[in-house]
Order: C-alpha cells, then structure tokens, then sequence
C-alpha cells in the first residue's frame, strides 16, 4: 500500500496560544485503509484534520498529499477530498436536496444525490427544510455531503455521534464499502464501536502529540491480560476462576472444569477498546 | 467563472429564502410611503441619504449578519473545503449585497419617478453604488472577522458609524463647515455620500468625485487583499 498521507515533525501554534497545539508529531496514513485518530477533547485531533484539509495553514513540519506537498495543492485538491464535520454544516431554511444539489455543483465529478440518499434514508425528505430535520438526519446528511464529490479520501469527524444504531450501521456499512473500492479514511472520533468495527489501524493522539499508534488487533493484544476468565455454577453458586492463558492446554484444573463444570460464560483476559483508551491516554471516556 | 455564478445564484437564492429581500423590500415601502406624504422638493433633498443608508448600512449589516448566520449554520466551513477558491467565495458575498443594494435604489428610483417625477443619472448613480457598495463590502468583512458574534459586530460598527458615519451626516445637514470635506474624505461613508449626493443632484466637484471614488476602490482593494483575505479562512475554520 501507498501512502495516502504522510506526515513528518509536524507542529502547530494558533496564533494567540502560548504553546503548540501540535507538537511533533508523525504519522502515515495509507491508501485503502480506514486510520483512526483518537483522544480526549482538546487533544488536538481536530486541529490535526483542520491542518490536512488545508482549513488551518502554517504549519510546521512535512505533509506529502500522494507524495506531493500539500502545501503546494492548489483547491483542485477538494476536488479529491470528502470532509465530514462533526457538527451539521447545512442552510437550515434550505431543502436537503437544495443544500446538496448547491454543494455538489462545485464539483467536476459528481456522485448521485439520490442514490446517497436513499441509501441513508433521506430521499423521502429531500423537500424538507435542514431546520426541521433531527440531529440525526442532519449527521447522516453530513455523511452525504461528504460523499457528493465520490472523494479518493474521505475526512469523518464523529461520523456517528447522535445515530440510532440501525441508521449508526448503515454509514459504517458505507464506510466499509467506500473503503473497498479503494477509497482512503481518516475517521476523529471518541466512540470506541466506530473504531473497533471500522479502523484498520488507530492513533491515539493525547496533548498534541501521538502516543500509540497500531491497530486495534495489536492494542488488545498489547494491553490485553493473558488470561481466561470461566463462569460456573457450582450446587447453584455462580463462582469464577482465572487461568493464565500460557500453556492452559496442559493446565489440569481449567481441563477438569471444561470436562465436569457447568460452564456459564468463557472470556479471554482482551481488553475492551475503552480500557485501552483509559490506559493510553489518561482520560476517561464521557 | 462558473463556480462564482453558482455560488452568487445561491447567495441570492438564501437572501430570498432567509427573507432578508424581503426584509430590504420592506424598508423599501417606507420610503415610497415617504415620498408620497412630502413635496418634490423634500423627496429630492432626503433621496440620496435614503439611498447613502441602503448601499452603506444596509450593506454592512447583510454581510454581518449574513457571516455570523453561515458561521453559526458552519456552512462557511463546508464551502471553503469545495474546489471554489477563497476570492470566489469573498466576491459573490459582495456582488450579492450590492444586487440587494440596487434592488433597493431601484424601488427608491421608481418611486421618485412615479410620485414625484424625479429622475437623476442612473448609469452614474450605479456606477458609484458599485464602487461604495464594495467598499462597505469590504468594511462589513472586517468588522465581522473581528467580531465573535453578530452583536459584537454591531457594537464595533456602532464605533465605526460613531466616528466616520455621524461626522459625514452633520456635514450633509451643513453643521460641519465644508472647508473640512477633504479630511472627512477619509470617510469611507463620506466618499460614498459624494459620489452617491453627485449623481442623484448631478452637481459636480469633479476633484472630489474623482478623488472619492479612487480612494475607495484602492481602499476596497487594500482592505480585501491585506485585512479581509488573509484571515478570513481562519476564521470561517474557527466557526
């Protein structure tokens, strides 16, 4: 795989902040993959997608768009990129169709609106007015909006914060899909579903800088306790035993409980994508 | 060229649907309610000051609330990241204030005509709303870059009404003496009342004339290209 995005001692100062927001930091983000870029609020992941779609310039340090500069990208580069914002971006006294037939002719290479949404479930409201849409039906236009230009690379900020799950599925379905062809994601977000079901590999990005960047396989394994937890009834009592997940074919006690316990539940000591997001970066998860 | 003509249509399509056309047409009616209850002579003293208050105040206060609004809406977000560039976006903000600033001279115009039989220079008259019209574009995108919120914004153009809108109005009702008009050209607002008084009176001073409509095109120019562009994405990207 080619790199998408590859990003080298890049920092970043807003004009009337005392320190860098970004301080350092490198990554590489490849072609074909769906990357994540984690971390509490204020961590600076939002500032990290700002400086990569060009809304914040002067930055410091190397950005290589496909092996070309991104500093020397003229708009042509929107041409080729989707941007999601977390929050709903749309003229609110406007129709869904309305805002995204505007948006969309802006474009050379246009996707179809209708399919889209379809597909998200918002051809039927196409006439209505953005103001009377839900917080919900405004992410899932954002998504659309996103998609209009059929982008190489895909930028989604808390693509499914505020989604029921079945509508929650149907853009990670589209995500999936976009990806297979080809398609490129750099996904911000705080929702450890997404990143678990939608991330090739993840970042996690605490006070400007990445601390830990792997894929999800890698971290549960990393940060993971090797251990099998097993739940049983004995005369009636629920109890529990933890055995070390080392050489457990050849331990005599977890063997006599699979042959004569009555199991209830069987868990290996893998830690939950929260768990880890606590360990690395020393926030918990609102 | 195609981008900025779609991003105008929308522009102009939105003044429409957020009823701000209507809100000017509005405005409009009073004015012809206006003229019909004063003489000839009355109509044609106070219509250039109607029509200075349409192309500058009105200008400033539709693009500030008009930046505040898409900001809010983070639609100025959303159309920074399509292909259209920065000065795209800037000029089809502007040419949509000034079409609503001569849609409603023209309501003015066609009233002044029809109740009072006045006429004046329409060709000038445009030519002028278009310079100071872009001028106060231009005004309206710093002071709205330089304001957290639409309120904010009216405070700080209540300073600047205070220091170069007031002082050209008691010029206008003669109690500023006219050998101060050269340093009140400084006045964005008084330029714009020169030209704009010039071509509905069609009373000429054609150095001041001249000099006032330079000033404000190379103020538009410097305001645009040093204040208004280099920071306007940053701050539509903070929205």
């Amino acid at each position: 795989m080619k790199p998408a995005f590859t990003v080298e001692n890049l920092n970043f100062k807003y004009p009337t902040a005392k320190e860098d927001t970004i301080k350092g930091i490198s990554f590489e983000v490849f072609e074909g993959e769906i990357f994540g870029l984690l971390g509490p609020s204020g961590a600076g992941k939002s500032t990290i997608q700002k400086i990569l779609i060009k809304l914040l310039e002067g930055y410091r340090g190397t950005i290589k768009y496909f092996g070309r500069d991104l500093n020397s990208l003229d708009n042509s580069y929107y041409e080729e990129i989707g941007v999601g914002f977390e929050v709903p971006v749309h003229f609110s006294k406007l129709t869904a169709l309305e805002n995204m037939k505007f948006f969309s002719g802006f474009y050379k290479s246009r996707a179809n609106i209708q399919e889209l949404m379809e597909r998200v479930g918002l051809w039927e409201y196409r006439d209505v007015k953005v103001a009377e849409f839900s917080k919900g039906m405004k992410v899932r236009l954002n998504f659309v909006r996103a998609m209009l230009n059929s982008p190489r690379v895909l930028f989604l900020d808390e693509v499914t914060n505020g989604l029921d799950p079945n509508n929650a599925k149907i853009i990670k379905d589209m995500i999936a899909e976009f990806r297979a062809k080809g398609g490129t994601v750099f996904l911000t977000t705080h929702l450890m579903n997404d990143v678990e079901q939608l991330c090739d590999r993840i970042a996690f990005c605490v006070n400007g800088r990445l601390v830990e960047t792997s894929t999800p396989r890698d971290l549960k394994l990393k940060y993971g306790k090797r251990e099998v937890k097993v739940e049983y009834r004995d005369n009636g009592n629920l109890k529990s035993a933890l055995f070390p997940l080392d050489g457990i074919g050849f331990n005599e006690e977890f063997q006599t409980l699979l042959k004569f316990g009555k199991i209830e539940t069987i868990h290996s000591g893998e830690t939950s994508m929260e768990e880890i997001f606590i360990i690395v970066t020393g926030v918990e998860l609102k | 060229m195609r981008g900025l003509v779609k991003l105008t249509a929308g522009e102009l399509k939105r003044l429409a649907r957020y009823k701000i056309l209507a809100a000017s047409l509005a405005t409009s009616i009073l004015w012809i309610i206006l003229f019909l209850f004063i003489s000839k002579s009355e109509a044609a003293e106070i219509a250039p000051h109607l029509i200075i208050i349409d192309v500058t105040a009105m200008s400033v206060l539709l693009i500030g609330a008009s930046h505040h609004l898409e900001k809010q809406e983070g639609t100025l977000k959303t159309i920074i990241v399509t292909p259209l560039s920065l000065g795209q976006i800037l000029t089809a903000k502007t040419l949509s204030s000034i079409a609503l600033s001569i849609q409603s001279v023209a309501v003015t115009c066609a009233a002044l005509y029809f109740i009072h039989k006045i006429t004046f220079n329409y060709i000038l008259l445009l030519f002028f709303i278009l310079i100071a019209g872009a001028s106060h574009a231009a005004i309206a995108f710093l002071l709205s870059i330089r304001s957290r919120d639409f309120t904010t914004m009216l405070a700080l153009y209540a300073g600047y009404m205070f220091v170069f809108t007031i002082p050209s109005f008691l010029f206008n009702f003669g109690i500023i003496q006219a050998k101060f008009e050269w340093l009140l050209m400084l006045s964005p607002t008084h330029s714009s009342s020169r030209l704009i008084i010039s071509a509905v009176s069609g009373e000429y001073d054609y150095t001041l004339v001249t000099i006032g409509a330079l000033y404000l095109i190379l103020l538009t120019a410097a305001l645009f290209r040093l204040v208004v562009y280099p920071i306007f994405k940053d701050n539509a990207a903070r929205g």
